[in-house]
């Protein structure tokens, strides 16, 4: 197996991952996640009182925040809000708290210019929110990938040195509840996937075939 | 009860686990905050410790708000579990089956206080309406403290509090859809038992676990306290609020302090802090 760049030895192992939870404490929960030199700091504030116009009559309603490391938020973050918002409202129970918000706020603290910084902000938002005890009915765990343009070997977790070199590159975010669910790809091989997928997200050349192994 | 951190581990759930049934067939489960049923499977919702008590059946769950490290036991302070009975009123519960009762309880929401009927709270008053007062409980909505629901009110003689007084009340309604109301007087008895307005005095924000811990007056730390002989008297607030009063604003302080430093401290530790306390005095 070729050594990759950071001295890693497999193409599935991921870069060093640490999280710490309750580090803020004006909010309700709060939890940095690490992906090595990629960080970020979420904070959830809720369930609280809402704003007239963003009152739903029987969910809470999400509100997500996504601020950079530099510079104001652009339509980058925008994007990323949305992507969080969609993906949780799949998981937070929001029944339970109709006429209230529940406010995610996300602050990249450290980023080295991969793109897992979505992947950190969707794994720092289930850590804090189980810091702040907001019932959920899964956890949400969420990695980047790519695939090499020369071998189109699939590389997890890459570095900026790998992405120079991807062809394509995914960020999958997986749920933690359902563990029965069986995939198969199109040349009819199995593959057990942990959970159902809550968002995908793909840039470069790829086909189909080729998504559904990257999903396994 | 698990007493080492081998067992503990074995216990921890997270949102989405399924919650094992240990029970035979015919049996009752009673599923308190943090657990819902999806069919034929009991799920957690929030992440924590799952409990029982030997020789009982009565299950429940410790979540992260004591945020007790796992590489020590984890120990209740002064080794007491918290009464049962005073759980068994918890908003949320579903019953499957039916025959012997077991109660699967789930705490959680360490800083956000959410309503449920029966509970005592702090409230600060926050404004006038045409049917009550607005009070501000700490939870996603105001509450509704109606001028009827004092002991020997009459239309004539309706009690009078200005913004920014503070009440101690029992939710008398609270569920996910509705504001919740408040009354100043014990449903069963018709007298105001304690509930009215809190003259003087000082309110602190201590977290929810706290809060239900202290409300046990045979707590390690409130014991030591009555111990020392200094005179207070405690109110406390099922939602975080905790209002106490003595003689001179120094030991009001002082008294605050402590209860807010006990959270995280175990029978010892508590009784090592209340003794540099009283020797500083």
């Amino acid at each position: 197996m070729t050594i990759r760049p950071d001295r890693r030895t497999e193409p599935t192992q991921l870069r060093p991952f640490s999280s710490s939870q309750n580090l803020l404490n004006r909010c309700d929960g709060s939890a940095q996640f690490q992906f090595d030199k990629t960080a970020v700091l979420v904070s959830i504030t809720g369930p609280t009182e809402v704003k007239f116009r963003d009152e739903k009559l029987d969910r809470a309603s999400l509100e997500v925040i996504v601020r950079p490391l530099t510079g104001l938020s652009s339509t980058k973050e925008r994007v990323l809000e949305n992507v969080m918002r969609s993906t949780f409202a799949n998981v937070i129970l929001t029944g339970l708290h109709p006429r209230t918000s529940i406010q995610i706020v996300a602050q990249v603290m450290k980023d080295d210019g991969c793109v897992s910084v979505g992947s950190a902000a969707i794994n720092a938002t289930t850590m804090a929110l189980l810091d702040a005890g907001i019932p959920m009915n899964a956890l949400v765990g969420s990695v980047t990938c790519m695939v090499g343009k020369e071998d189109g070997e699939i590389l997890m977790d890459p570095t900026m040195e790998e992405l120079s070199r991807a062809r394509s590159i995914h960020t999958f975010a997986f749920d933690s509840a359902s563990r029965t669910s069986v995939m198969m790809d199109e040349n009819g091989g199995k593959g057990t996937s942990g959970g159902v997928v809550l968002y995908s997200e793909s840039t470069g050349d790829f086909t189909e075939d080729e998504w559904w192994l990257y999903k396994a | 009860m698990p007493s080492t951190a081998a067992q503990i581990m074995q216990n921890v759930v997270l949102p989405g686990d399924p919650i094992p049934s240990h029970t035979g067939d015919d049996t009752t489960i009673k599923l308190g905050p943090g657990l819902t049923q999806d069919q034929d499977v009991i799920t957690s919702m929030k992440a924590g410790v799952l409990n029982h008590l030997e020789g009982s059946n009565r299950w429940w769950v410790e979540s992260n708000q004591q945020r007790v490290s796992l590489q020590q036991p984890i120990h209740l302070q002064g080794n007491r579990l918290f009464p049962f009975e005073k759980w068994v009123e918890f908003a949320g519960g579903a019953e499957l089956g039916d025959g012997f009762g077991q109660t699967i309880v789930f705490i959680s929401h360490p800083h956000q206080y959410i309503p449920a009927t029966g509970e005592s709270v702090i409230g600060i008053v926050c404004g006038r309406l045409t049917e009550g007062f607005k009070v501000d409980i700490g939870a996603a909505q105001q509450a509704l403290l109606p001028y009827l629901a004092f002991e020997g009110v009459t239309k004539k003689s309706r009690p009078n509090f200005l913004v920014g007084a503070l009440v101690y009340a029992r939710l008398s309604l609270a569920n996910k859809d509705m504001e919740p109301e408040l009354e100043c007087v014990n449903p069963a008895t018709g007298k105001a038992d304690g509930f009215g307005e809190l003259k003087g005095g000082f309110v602190f924000k201590c977290s929810l676990g706290l809060s239900r811990r202290l409300m046990d007056e045979n707590t390690p730390i409130l014991r030591f306290l009555a111990e020392q002989q200094i005179p207070f008297e405690i109110t406390i607030g099922r939602n975080g609020r905790v209002w106490i009063t003595s003689g001179s604003a120094k030991t009001t302080i002082m008294l605050a302090n402590t209860l807010q430093n006990s959270e995280y401290l175990n029978e010892r530790e508590c009784r090592e802090m209340v003794r540099k306390l009283m020797t500083m005095q």
